[in-house]
């Protein structure tokens, strides 16, 4: 009764939040009605309401606002007051279109469709095993089944189809249903499991190549309906009298879950998961506080309750190895926290090493967070942070909104990876390469940053870099890096000459030319090849064809030691004179005064008015460039080699 | 008749439901009698209904449940507190 109490008064309250317009608050009332009640009337209160303020959820929350057509073959109106409350608390608001029971197939064909018509932003199709694979059933009665692999493969060549023909029509993005693994056969639990071609069996094999198309449609997910049934427990997920008497492939005890489970595995196509994870220590990432236990005294390890804390860190190392970042957030002496780490190194899922950045201080957590995000050049949106304490957790939520908070349960640790996995901001369709080596990325670009603050000069700074410039030539860099750097720098590049490696191979080879490229690593990470230099001695003048860098290592003295070390080759060749060439584009102004900044003379009778050419020039016996002392050279002795067979050239 | 004689449980999620306000949930009304309760909203409204009272109706009978009285009363039928 004083649930039913509350209910009402919530429901009293959303309305009243909807018809002043106020969004975030119905949408928040909402949670809490939906935390309280599971009563499909409520459900579709909410339903309705949102639609009534469908604009206003845009405008205010920016929701998400989808062009949404249900492609199926069963029934589906019941659930769709569910979907558009799941979709709002998630912040999408879906403009809903049914097709019809039987029209699936044409839909997806035919150019001239109501789903093509519809113009849709996402598309989801939803059939039922009978008509993606209806003879399975059949096919798979006696569990020997020689006929079930082809079936399998014709279905999916048949839904690979739809999809394909699809695609090639619209840019929408597509939310293709898997099948659910019948519960009752007439095979029973037994049979489904020994024998080969049963229809268990077939359906767990249907499901993996149908994900397996989905992987080869560009913005398709394959939404796994099995896994999501059995969770939530498959006895309960089917009500036979409703799907026998109105094609419905739910029970309505299911419908909520169902819901939900869409959205998520929707979202992923239109948004980017978090990137950083910021953990406190105490009673998060291990039980007990290390002030008070000392790093003996803290619960982490193989024996209960410190096994779910390594639990916890094995669930941070497995998300960290797909390019979520881990930061520690923590009040705490970080003295202590580095013993700590060290000392129970055995124990613990994760080193120091696997954190992208430590906040170990007594500052509010918030400006840690801060901090932070700016040190990773990151938004606060790309943050969750994990916290057993509920003052902390209620601080960031008010003074940092964007990042997602989850309050660790200190009572019932265990718990916490369940809560975790429970939040989509993680998900993620797909992983690249670039999100694997996002860590070490991240970590040198923190640490950077964090040395730039701390330094008390630009010289002190980068000398504590430990930077290591290694030249080499330009046809080891590989040769392809050479051509690629060429052809993609724009800001730091002299003249913007976009040879080919035939053209770079000629400065390699000819009589006093030079084809230079530059490594460049510091104490944080290899840059990898960053730099290229083209020049050409004859008589006693060297002329720089062109000279670039990468824009990620610009102002580390690294363009002076890639001069330097031109003007060293060009000595060694006979010049007494080296000559600079700056081609202006729209681009490249950040390298305008290079020349000048090293003591070149503009050469005003050299220019050249054809072209947009300046000329500058420098006496190599009086001015030679020198490289920054903060940097390492390596690599130069190849290059006295084939200054020398210049020479004897 | 007035929505005064539908328990108000009931009348509620038929409310609900058919995004019509309590006071409109009469025994008379039913499919048809309001273009809100079309087939789809019918087959929510006897969702919610068995989710709510915890009984199932026999899916052949559940056509024939059109009018709120109807419903009512296959719901005194199946032992239902209203």
């Amino acid at each position: 009764m004083q649930n039913d109490i509350e209910r009402q008064d919530l429901r009293r309250r959303i309305k009243e939040a909807a018809s002043a317009q106020d969004a975030r608050t119905a949408v928040n009332l909402a949670r809490r009605l939906l935390a309280v009640s599971s009563k499909p009337a409520d459900i579709m209160f909410c339903a309705s309401t949102f639609t009534g303020i469908a604009d206003t959820l845009t405008s205010q929350l920016g929701a998400k606002r989808l062009k949404t057509y249900i492609v199926r073959s069963v029934t589906i109106e019941p659930i769709l007051p569910f979907l558009t409350t799941e979709a709002v608390l998630s912040n999408y608001v879906l403009d809903m279109s049914v097709g019809g029971y039987g029209s699936y197939a044409d839909e997806l064909l035919n150019p001239q469709s109501a789903l093509a018509k519809f113009k849709p932003d996402l598309v989801f199709i939803l059939l039922d095993l009978e008509d993606i694979a209806g003879r399975l059933p059949a096919l798979c009665a006696d569990g020997i089944g020689d006929a079930v692999e082809a079936e399998i493969g014709e279905s999916v060549a048949r839904v690979e189809q739809l999809l394909r023909s699809f695609r090639s029509g619209s840019s929408a993005r597509i939310l293709f249903q898997g099948c659910v693994v019948p519960d009752q056969t007439s095979l029973g639990d037994v049979g489904e499991a020994n024998l080969p071609h049963s229809l268990t069996n077939a359906v767990y094999q249907l499901n993996q190549r149908l994900a397996a198309v989905c992987r080869t449609i560009s913005d398709c997910v394959f939404f796994d309906l099995d896994h999501l049934a059995a969770r939530h427990g498959r006895a309960n997920w089917r009500d036979a009298r409703m799907f026998l008497a109105s094609r419905l492939p739910l029970s309505s005890a299911s419908f909520g879950i169902y819901a939900g489970g869409l959205v998520r595995s929707f979202s992923p196509l239109f948004r980017a998961p978090r990137k950083v994870l910021c953990t406190d220590l105490d009673n998060t990432l291990w039980g007990g506080v290390l002030g008070e236990e000392g790093p003996e005294g803290i619960a982490t390890g193989s024996v209960f309750p410190g096994n779910c804390y390594l639990e916890y860190q094995r669930y941070l190392k497995q998300l960290s190895s797909r390019g979520i970042l881990l930061a520690i957030v923590s009040k705490n002496n970080d003295a202590d926290v580095r013993e700590a780490f060290q000392i129970r190194a055995a124990d613990l899922g994760l080193t120091l090493d696997d954190f992208v950045a430590r906040k170990i201080s007594w500052n509010e957590k918030a400006a840690s967070i801060r901090e932070l995000a700016e040190e990773l050049s990151l938004g606060l949106d790309s943050f969750v942070f994990v916290d057993d304490n509920p003052v902390e957790c209620e601080a960031i939520r008010q003074q940092l909104p964007e990042v997602a908070v989850v309050a660790a349960p200190v009572e019932e640790p265990w718990k916490l990876i369940e809560l975790l996995s429970a939040q989509p901001f993680f998900d993620a369709a797909v992983v690249t390469d670039d999100d694997a080596n996002r860590l070490n990325e991240y970590k040198a670009q923190a640490q950077r940053a964090a040395l730039a603050t701390s330094a008390g000069n630009r010289d002190e700074f980068l000398a504590s870099l430990e930077i290591v410039c290694t030249f080499l030539s330009a046809l080891d860099a590989p040769l392809t890096r050479s051509v690629q750097l060429l052809a993609k720098t724009n800001q730091f590049n002299l003249t913007t000459r976009r040879h080919s490696a035939a053209e770079v191979e000629a400065f390699d080879s000819s009589p006093g030319g030079q084809a230079v490229a530059v490594r460049v690593r510091d104490r944080f990470g290899d840059a990898g090849v960053v730099g290229l230099a083209l020049a050409r001695t004859e008589g006693n003048t060297c002329s720089i064809d062109s000279l670039l860098l990468s824009c990620r290592v610009i102002g580390r003295g690294i363009e002076t030691a890639l001069l330097a070390h031109l003007g060293e080759n060009a000595v060694r060749a006979g010049a007494t004179r080296l000559v600079g060439e700056f081609i202006p584009t729209k681009k490249n102004a950040p390298c305008a005064d290079f020349y000048v900044d090293h003591g070149f003379v503009k050469d005003a009778t050299s220019t050249d008015t054809s072209t947009d050419s300046i000329f500058y020039q420098l006496d190599l016996t009086t001015a030679a460039p020198e490289s920054p002392r903060w940097l390492t050279l390596e690599g130069n002795e190849s290059n006295e080699f084939s200054a020398g067979a210049v020479v004897a050239s | 008749m007035s929505s005064q004689q539908v328990p108000s449980s009931l009348r509620d999620i038929l409310a609900d439901v058919l995004e019509i306000s309590p006071e409109e949930v009469t025994p008379e009304l039913g499919v048809g009698t309001i273009d809100n309760w079309d087939s789809f909203r019918h087959l929510q409204a006897i969702l919610a209904v068995e989710g709510e009272y915890s009984v199932q109706f026999d899916p052949s009978r559940i056509p024939e449940l059109t009018t709120v009285s109807l419903i009512q009363a296959e719901l005194i039928a199946k032992g239902a507190t209203l």
